[in-house]
């Protein structure tokens, strides 16, 4: 009888490694020298294999009725006369995995070894801590099986039918913003139709939920679409802490925004006409944040209030001869503020190459503190998200930030006659204590004058 | 390109298949092919001196090559780069600072073990098996045979530790290995020319003060094999390793050259490529730790100075819990309480933490501003 069972056992070992390839828990003990459907054997091979690792009898009957068993993983034998390892977790309690994904890793002697998941469910507990020793047979974690994990909230088709007025379907989306520029119509867009007369009035509770019957049927297969959970998210440190300091800003200054537009199509040629030569020069790309940071510095050196800042403990108004220009740039981890240190004494292509250079560090993560810290006026362009028109709030401890925005065509007056121009309108939001309407207004003239026309530069005018 | 050709070839052969059909053709194909019978293996030579190109076609062979009826031998070097194990900690293992001034990039890799110094005079050798044929000692015996058929005077052994040491003393190759749910491979390393300087002044710990149950290295002290045989040359070692692994596992494979960027040959390398370098892999995989130590501060202006402790918890590359004791008269203590708590959830990476606490910096001036820097200074300095 056990000759008998041996041979089958073989046979049917030496067919299942050639299906070595699927996911498949039978085979792999079907190697080791166990035979997993011949159930006369099975009891059998359990006891004469003190090897026999990875998973316990229980495992094999996959039957419906086993389906949300909970079950122990042991630590599978180790190679080569190794007795101990460490444990690394890879996976938590309450994580979701997949048959054949790596809960853990065991360390032993040099050598990494992974232990997967015998089957698709959710981790219950984890039995021996991270970086704890552990021996060939140790119960490792306990995972209750089922599939799909219950992570997702909790369906809202129950509350869907309880409502007395199901809600309107939000599914229509919001028109998306229009993100290119098109041609200017020149004819004026149709009123749309007044009705003629008032709607009928009806008393509210007149109105009969006709549409009930069919909504929560629609709700209870769409799902999620009507979902009305929320979900609560802590606030990070950096965050809080900026939000407090923006407070801060705003409570202490008198802040107050003055506007104006630019006329960009000067420096548009300008750019057109000279951006080969300036990259075949200096090996970057010539674009317009250095004619407005030249503007602004020259406007600073102009206007020295504006450069200037109160400090609140001496009260004392500290005048700054050199002008340092922050630069703020949006980066997937949030608000960078790069500094531009002594851009008095800088043209066009320095400013580029210290934009481009800070722009480089910042990529490779590699700003210091001192490449952050101070700045005397920022420059934050809000443009390169289709911005409009807005107002921008200073950065604390500066007196003064200047907002650029889009570039769009627009019909304005040259001449006594309707032209279209590319404009951009610039916002300078300034703190009244320091500097007068006048001051401010003068200033970003100054900027708007150097940007139309960069001759302006030259003159000294 | 006839080369190419074959070798897609197969690859797609050894490639594993989704069920018994394409199990028994594949093996079918397999047996009818004249050149692959069961007794050839394959021999290759990385063309990359990246580590992070190498280490992804490491991963992609184990991943993707049905290792069951063959095994595989592949011989890489790298440009100068750290690699430390799966389960260590990069700050008490190398000198971060110092690499970085070096342009030496670190790597995790995926096998377990200590932490190696790589250049180019260090050869690589991977051995892919199936987990049944998984033998490091029958693995470092082609590498200690084939040494001695080519300088008949060199003592090279192998010890129980599955290190290998040249005259009893030295270590001249480390070893690593990788058991997957249904292959594995065991590199190890063999020092022919490599900087020795440069090994011992970077591998050492980045900052003082941590407390980790990550894997720790096991210094030894090394020497080159061209110390001892300087007539070794490097195309000679690899001939005589190549011939020796056909002699012990009975095949008859060629060296052959494979670039580890090609994505023909090799579809999907470059993610596994991308992965190894991310922060996340390199970083983030560190076990938790602790980081105890005490913090020298200094006023440059004042000429004065005082001694500050750190407590900070690291969990997955994260700042988990941070608590600095500075002296209240040297710093308010709403001050050191509100950094401590702006450097949670952050990098512990020097550049992350910096743009954390610049925020925080520009609030304060004089001399709170000054000895705040020279605070953040000095914890970024712990940060490596």
């Amino acid at each position: 009888m056990l000759s008998h069972s041996r041979c089958l056992t073989r046979n049917f070992g030496r067919s299942l490694s050639a299906i070595r390839q699927g996911n498949n828990v039978l085979a792999r003990r079907a190697t080791s020298g166990v035979s997993a459907c011949h159930p006369i054997t099975l009891n059998n091979s359990v006891s004469y294999n003190p090897r026999s690792s990875v998973f316990q009898i229980q495992y094999f009957r996959t039957s419906v009725a086993y389906r949300d068993e909970v079950v122990t993983v042991k630590t599978p034998a180790f190679a080569e006369s190794v007795t101990e390892g460490d444990v690394r977790w890879e996976k938590a309690v309450g994580d979701a995995v997949a048959e054949d994904e790596v809960v853990c890793e065991i360390e032993t002697d040099k050598t990494s070894v992974q232990v997967p998941s015998p089957a698709a469910g959710v981790i219950e507990e984890l039995l021996v801590p991270d970086g704890g020793k552990v021996e060939g047979g140790t119960p490792l974690f306990r995972l209750k099986k089922g599939a799909g994990a219950s992570k997702a909230p909790e369906a809202p088709k129950a509350e869907a039918p309880a409502a007395s007025a199901p809600p309107p379907p939000s599914a229509a989306p919001t028109p998306p913003p229009p993100s290119s520029v098109e041609p200017i119509p020149t004819i004026m867009p149709t009123v749309p139709p007044v009705p003629a007369h008032a709607m009928d009035t009806k008393p509210v509770s007149a109105i009969k939920p006709t549409a009930v019957p069919a909504v929560p049927a629609a709700h209870a297969e769409g799902g999620s679409k009507a979902a009305r959970t929320e979900s609560r998210v802590k606030m990070n440190r950096m965050r809080l802490r900026i939000a407090q300091r923006l407070k801060e800003a705003q409570n202490t200054c008198a802040m107050l925004t003055t506007f104006n537009e630019v006329d960009m199509s000067n420096i548009t040629d300008m750019r057109k006409a000279y951006k080969d030569a300036f990259l075949k020069k200096h090996n970057i790309k010539l674009g317009f944040m250095s004619a407005f940071v030249k503007a602004a510095a020259q406007a600073l050196v102009d206007q020295p209030a504006v450069n200037a800042v109160i400090d609140d403990t001496t009260k004392e108004i500290v005048y700054r001869d050199y002008v340092d220009i922050s630069v703020a740039v949006a980066t997937p981890k949030g608000l960078v503020v790069p500094v531009i240190r002594n851009v008095e004494g800088m043209n066009f292509a320095d400013i580029e190459k210290a934009i481009n250079l800070l722009g480089e560090k910042a990529r490779k993560n590699e700003l210091a503190v001192e490449d952050m810290d101070g700045g005397t006026f920022t420059i934050s362009n809000g443009g390169v998200f289709g911005s409009l028109f807005g107002t921008p709030i200073i950065n604390p401890p500066q007196s003064a930030i200047l907002g650029m925005h889009g570039i769009f065509d627009r019909p304005v007056a040259v001449g006594g006659k309707v032209e279209i121009r590319p404009m951009m309108y610039v916002a300078l939001t300034y703190d009244h204590r320091l500097i007068d309407g006048r001051e401010a207004v003068t200033f970003l003239r100054k900027i708007k004058s150097v940007v139309e026309d960069p001759r302006v530069l030259l003159l000294d005018m | 390109m006839m080369m190419l050709f074959h070798l897609r070839r197969r690859f797609y052969l050894l490639r594993a298949g989704t069920g018994i059909q394409q199990a028994w053709t594949s093996s079918s194909c397999f047996f009818k092919d004249p050149s692959s019978s069961s007794s050839s293996g394959l021999v290759l030579q990385s063309q990359s001196t990246d580590v992070f190109q190498n280490l992804a076609l490491e991963d992609w062979i184990d991943a993707h090559l049905d290792l069951q009826q063959r095994s595989i031998l592949l011989l890489w070097r790298n440009r100068p780069a750290i690699v430390i194990g799966r389960h260590q900690n990069p700050w008490t293992e190398c000198n971060m600072p110092a690499m970085r001034r070096a342009m030496i990039p670190l790597a995790r890799r995926r096998s377990g073990g200590g932490t190696v110094y790589h250049d180019l005079g260090n050869l690589n050798l991977t051995f892919f098996a199936s987990k049944k044929a998984y033998d490091r000692q029958r693995n470092l015996k082609v590498v200690t045979e084939a040494l001695r058929r080519v300088c008949p005077d060199l003592d090279v052994q192998a010890t129980d530790r599955f290190d290998i040491l040249l005259n009893g003393h030295y270590k001249i190759s480390g070893t690593a290995s990788r058991l997957s749910r249904k292959s594995s491979y065991h590199h190890c390393t063999l020092l022919h020319s490599a900087d020795r300087s440069a090994l011992s002044s970077l591998l050492r710990p980045s900052c003082t003060g941590i407390q980790s149950n990550a894997t720790p290295s096991v210094p030894s002290p090394v020497a080159n094999l061209t110390d001892h045989a300087p007539s070794l040359q490097w195309e000679e070692l690899l001939e005589a390793l190549v011939q020796q692994y056909n002699s012990e596992f009975g095949l008859t494979s060629a060296l052959t050259p494979v670039s580890p960027s090609d994505e023909s040959l090799f579809p999907g390398v470059g993610n596994m490529e991308a992965e190894l370098r991310s922060w996340e892999w390199t970083f983030g995989k560190t076990p938790k730790f602790r980081v105890e130590t005490q913090l020298e501060l200094r006023d440059k202006q004042l000429a004065a100075g005082c001694s500050a402790y750190l407590h900070m918890e690291v969990k997955n590359g994260l700042v988990e819990s941070c608590r600095m004791d500075i002296p209240a008269n040297w710093l308010p203590l709403r001050l050191s309480s509100t950094l401590s708590e702006v450097l949670l959830g952050e990098r512990f990476c020097p550049h992350r933490a910096a743009a954390a606490l610049t925020v925080f910096l520009r609030s304060e001036s004089g001399q709170l501003h000054r000895r705040l820097c020279n605070l953040c200074e000095v914890l970024l300095a712990v940060m490596g």
